[in-house]
């Protein structure tokens, strides 16, 4: 959640686009890890 | 502005309704967890996430539109991120569905106008994905224009930004409260961890 608000602020400043959109896709990465790890940590399933 | 005239300035007002409606949306979630007392799950703050994510698609939009560089590739990432993160969002939301679809499962937190924020979250990123497409296929006319600098449409249009900004604030300070010194939420929240830890 910190690395999203912190792309808002970039964006919010004029930050390089590139920059920008690099740490959205890290933040995409980041999310769908989470997502992975909630969905298998509690039931021990694999996907 | 150029003599496009309204067919700029409606997707302008468009992602701007995005960006405050997601925000609004955030502030009921607040609503919900401090005023009501109910703990958001780890499927819950994942899709605030992708609510984030997705709306960041909107703002990428409309600073570049309030700048005045936006150009036809740069209005196709910023919704395709758009669409992305929907598209990650709601599928937080299907699992989410899915986990309590049985009959007799009383879901998880109480219900809002007869639905529970996962299923209202599902609709609120289909929405998202069917406005992006719409949005991708009436380009380039659907790029956006922004108001003139210092006109009032643009001081709205930077108090809704701020809004946002202000939400996402908001976010980052409640889910390490609620997070304390972990990197994961616990599956099934019944205190604000920070809270905890501090006081031991």
């Amino acid at each position: 959640m910190t690395l999203l608000f912190g792309i808002g602020v970039l964006m919010w400043r004029g930050a390089n686009r590139n920059l920008v959109i690099g740490l959205w896709v890290l933040a995409l990465v980041a999310m769908l890890g989470l997502f992975r790890y909630h969905v298998t940590s509690a039931l021990d399933l694999s996907f | 502005m150029s003599g496009r005239g309204a067919w700029g300035l409606i997707p302008f007002w468009g992602l701007h309704a995005w960006i405050l409606g997601y925000s609004g949306v955030m502030l009921s979630a607040f609503y919900i967890q401090f005023g009501k007392g109910e703990f958001p799950c780890p499927l819950c703050m994942l899709q605030r996430y992708g609510m984030f994510l997705s709306t960041l698609g909107a703002l990428f939009v409309v600073m570049q539109a309030r700048r005045g560089v936006l150009t036809t590739s740069r209005y196709a990432q910023g919704l395709g991120m758009g669409l992305i993160g929907a598209l990650a969002g709601a599928s937080v939301s299907v699992r989410q569905i899915a986990l309590h679809i049985t009959p007799g499962d009383p879901g998880y937190g109480e219900p809002v106008f007869g639905l529970h924020l996962y299923t209202w979250a599902f609709i609120t990123f289909t929405i998202v994905m069917i406005f992006c497409g719409v949005m991708l296929m009436l380009a380039p006319k659907s790029i956006p224009v922004a108001p003139a600098a210092a006109s009032v449409p643009r001081h709205l249009s930077t108090a809704i930004v701020w809004v946002f900004l202000a939400v996402a604030a908001a976010n980052v300070v409640a889910i390490i409260v609620l997070e304390g010194f972990a990197w994961v939420l616990p599956d099934d929240p019944s205190s604000y961890h920070l809270v905890d830890q501090l006081t031991g």
